[in-house]
């Protein structure tokens, strides 16, 4: 392949401008959860780092007892990782569920105000960490991703591309299609947006609202739960792991525009690469400090973020 | 108003008295000997939030030496009871002298394994040594401790600056490599370990690049206090590869450079790495992906590997069934505080009796005292620090560590 020399004197940029699409792509998965829930309901569901890390935990419990010491090579390995990926997708829908559930219908049910759903929210999310804590133990295992694991998969003008980068952009585009595709595309996305716009004239409408909420909810698991199994895949899991990645999507959700599903997407993707290409500026030690400089700059020009707070149209 | 008051006192009142009550029948039926005198050994440390494990992995090192005391298998018989006491300074500066309070007042206790964690030590301190009470820390390894005069503070590891110079004349003049890598995770050891090393590393005419430890903070998830973020790694490995060093010194634990090793593998990176006791664990091993990218890594301790002798074995097994988890930083340092403890009681038994038993004493002898422990032969200087500071080097080879000589 030929390389213009100006890359091939930069391959640290291309590295980083890599890696930090493949973590802004996680942050975008895990911010859909957040941007959905704020659509139907106007509030910030501060469990959603949670449901992040029981995902995980979903995908570490079902490849570890699944696999054992067996390390599959190949397409066989292929196939666990998508094992595995569902698995967390199903173990964060089940979570997102179950917070619906007991976390927030109760509230909703008695017309609770807004700050009650934000405490019972932060109740839910440390009530989770601590069980996580003590239920899972305290250690930090790898998802085991067997074949995914081995380092370089190919070079690009001298600047090494982990496989894992590969396998989170193909996981993470797909899934960020087949929200976008559900929500704007069927029935059960024009729900969504129905509630999202007016919760009364869509329940005159016919629209189970109930059932709405929950399906968000679900859906935002869904994603939440399937970047955990990919986070853990490259970090580890364990009881406190949702907070920082939780903090950036939601971050992320903000900076694109909450309540809007592109916006939350393109959000994710801005932060994870300003963030890894800030590395290279001044020191790594402004990696944070340029990234939420570069997010404050943005909500100052455009304070509703870059595509637009759509209230009313999650789209 | 004053109803209202009298309404909400009540019920607490009433609580405080039950539990006050509860309290005292749980110390009676508690003890296990009634013909023998009764002495707690207290563990502080942080046993609850994101540092837990480190106090956990303590906590059962501390119990284990008691229950083992106790049952006549490391002492023979005992001529007292011993029972283990923990107190939760959540590894706080804030919480810490609360809870060093709290310790002093209790009459029962004739020792402290702990404080943890260097900064909860510096603040609860004073509190123990205005008490007379010993305090033999298995982790802190901060520097300054040792320098305030508290005739009452011990510790069974080596000060920070012990290792960092012994790592950098290991690399500069065994290893002849002269420009070096220097990352701190940013925790209060770490941080200690990094700058130590890069003096000395300078003193011995090494070039650091960026002129010091570059910081990579710890994550939460590793348990250790950071604050970093995990997807920082490939990026800083990036960072470090471009750089290309010879050798790259890690101030820190095993679970981050774990983390880390896997991102510099992945770049390509093929230099060496090196880092200090808190990456001294198999832990680091098992957090690699792929484990073989942890070959070759050099790691320094002021203690003899774990897992080669019988000891060791019985240690390790003891532990895992009282504990459900295996054990970890820190867990065989506090075994040793624990029975350093005990000998010194039982030293004082022999010269003194059962009245001989008390706070200011077992400070006197612990400065006499020696003991053969899992991780060394524990003996102390007069300001505290562990005698002998002689430092192996380790590696990594084929996925475990072997000691490979002095460092």
């Amino acid at each position: 392949m030929h390389c213009p020399a100006f890359i091939a004197h930069n391959n640290l940029w291309i590295s980083l401008f890599i890696g930090g699409l493949a973590n802004g792509f996680l942050y975008a998965m895990i911010a859909i959860g957040y941007t959905l829930v704020y659509g139907v309901l106007r509030l910030i569901n501060f469990a959603h780092s949670e449901v992040f890390m029981l995902g995980a935990f979903g995908a570490y419990f079902a490849l570890h007892y699944a696999l054992g010491s067996s390390s599959p090579v190949g397409y066989l390995a292929l196939l666990w990782v998508l094992v595995g990926i569902a698995a967390g997708g199903i173990a964060g829908a089940v979570t997102g569920f179950s917070l619906e559930r007991v976390a927030y219908r109760p509230l909703r049910r008695r017309n609770a105000p807004k700050l009650t759903y934000l405490i019972s929210a932060i109740g839910a999310s440390l009530f989770l960490q601590n069980l996580a804590a003590k239920e899972f133990g305290r250690g930090n295992p790898f998802v085991p991703a067997p074949a995914l694991t081995s380092g370089v998969a190919v070079t690009v003008c001298g600047a090494a591309i982990d496989q894992f980068w590969i396998l989170t952009f193909i996981v993470a585009i797909v899934m960020l299609v087949f929200a976008d595709v559900v929500v704007h595309r069927t029935k059960l996305g024009r729900g969504i947006r129905a509630v999202a716009q007016d919760v009364d004239t869509a329940s005159l409408m016919g629209v189970n609202i109930d059932r709405t909420i929950v399906t968000t909810f679900v859906l935002g698991g869904l994603l939440g739960g399937a970047a955990g199994c990919l986070w853990g895949m490259q970090y580890g899991v364990n009881f406190g792991m949702g907070f920082i990645p939780g903090l950036k999507a939601f971050a992320a959700a903000v900076l694109g525009g909450i309540g809007n599903l592109r916006g939350a997407m393109l959000g994710g993707l801005l932060l994870g690469v300003v963030e890894s290409l800030s590395l290279k500026f001044i020191s790594s030690q402004y990696e944070d400090v340029v990234a939420y400089s570069v997010l404050i700059v943005v909500l100052l020009v455009r304070p509703t973020g870059i595509l637009g707070e759509r209230l009313g149209r999650v789209a | 108003m004053r109803k209202l008051l009298m309404r909400a006192c009540v019920p607490i009142v009433a609580g405080a008295v039950a539990l006050a009550g509860f309290s005292a029948i749980a110390s009676a039926s508690t003890t296990p000997h009634a013909a023998k005198p009764v002495f707690e050994i207290a563990y502080e440390g942080p046993l609850s939030g994101g540092v837990a494990q480190l106090g956990l992995n303590m906590v059962y090192g501390e119990r284990l030496a008691i229950n083992l005391a106790n049952e006549g298998k490391t002492f023979g018989k005992l001529p007292f009871a011993l029972v283990p006491g923990t107190y939760n300074d959540q590894g706080s500066e804030t919480v810490s002298p609360t809870t060093a309070a709290e310790i002093v007042a209790k009459k029962a206790i004739v020792a402290v394994v702990g404080p943890a964690f260097s900064g909860a030590t510096k603040a609860a301190e004073p509190t123990f040594h205005a008490a007379h009470l010993a305090t033999v820390s298995p982790s802190a390894t901060n520097v300054l401790l040792a320098t305030h005069g508290w005739n009452n503070f011990f510790r069974v590891v080596a000060a920070d600056n012990i290792q960092g110079s012994a790592d950098a004349s290991y690399i500069t003049s065994k290893l002849k490599l002269k420009k070096i890598y220097v990352v701190s995770d940013q925790t209060t050891y770490g941080a200690g370990l990094a700058s130590a090393f890069t003096a000395a590393a300078k003193h011995d005419g090494a070039t650091i690049y960026g002129g010091g430890p570059d910081p990579i903070p710890s994550t939460p998830a590793c348990g250790n206090g950071g604050t970093g973020d995990p997807s920082q790694y490939p990026g800083k490995a990036a960072t470090i590869k471009s750089a290309n060093p010879p050798i790259i010194f890690y101030g820190g634990y095993y679970c981050d450079l774990g983390l880390l090793i896997s991102a510099l593998h992945t770049v390509g990176y093929k230099g060496r790495i090196m880092s200090g006791d808190g990456s001294d664990d198999p832990h680091l091993i098992s957090g690699t992906k792929p484990t073989k990218a942890a070959n070759g890594t050099f790691l320094s301790c002021a203690c003899s590997v774990l897992g080669k002798t019988p000891a060791d074995r019985t240690f390790a097994a003891g532990f895992t069934a009282i504990a459900k988890f295996p054990p970890g930083t820190y867990s065989a340092e506090a075994y040793d505080s624990t029975n350093i403890i005990i000998e010194a009681m039982l030293k004082i038994w022999k010269a003194y009796g059962a009245k001989g038993e008390t706070r200011a004493r077992i400070v006197t002898f612990l400065h006499a005292v020696s003991w053969v422990g899992l991780t060394k032969t524990i003996k102390f200087q007069a300001n505290g620090n562990i005698a002998g500071t002689t430092v192996y080097m380790n590696q990594v080879r084929s996925g475990k560590i072997y000691q490979i000589g002095l460092a």
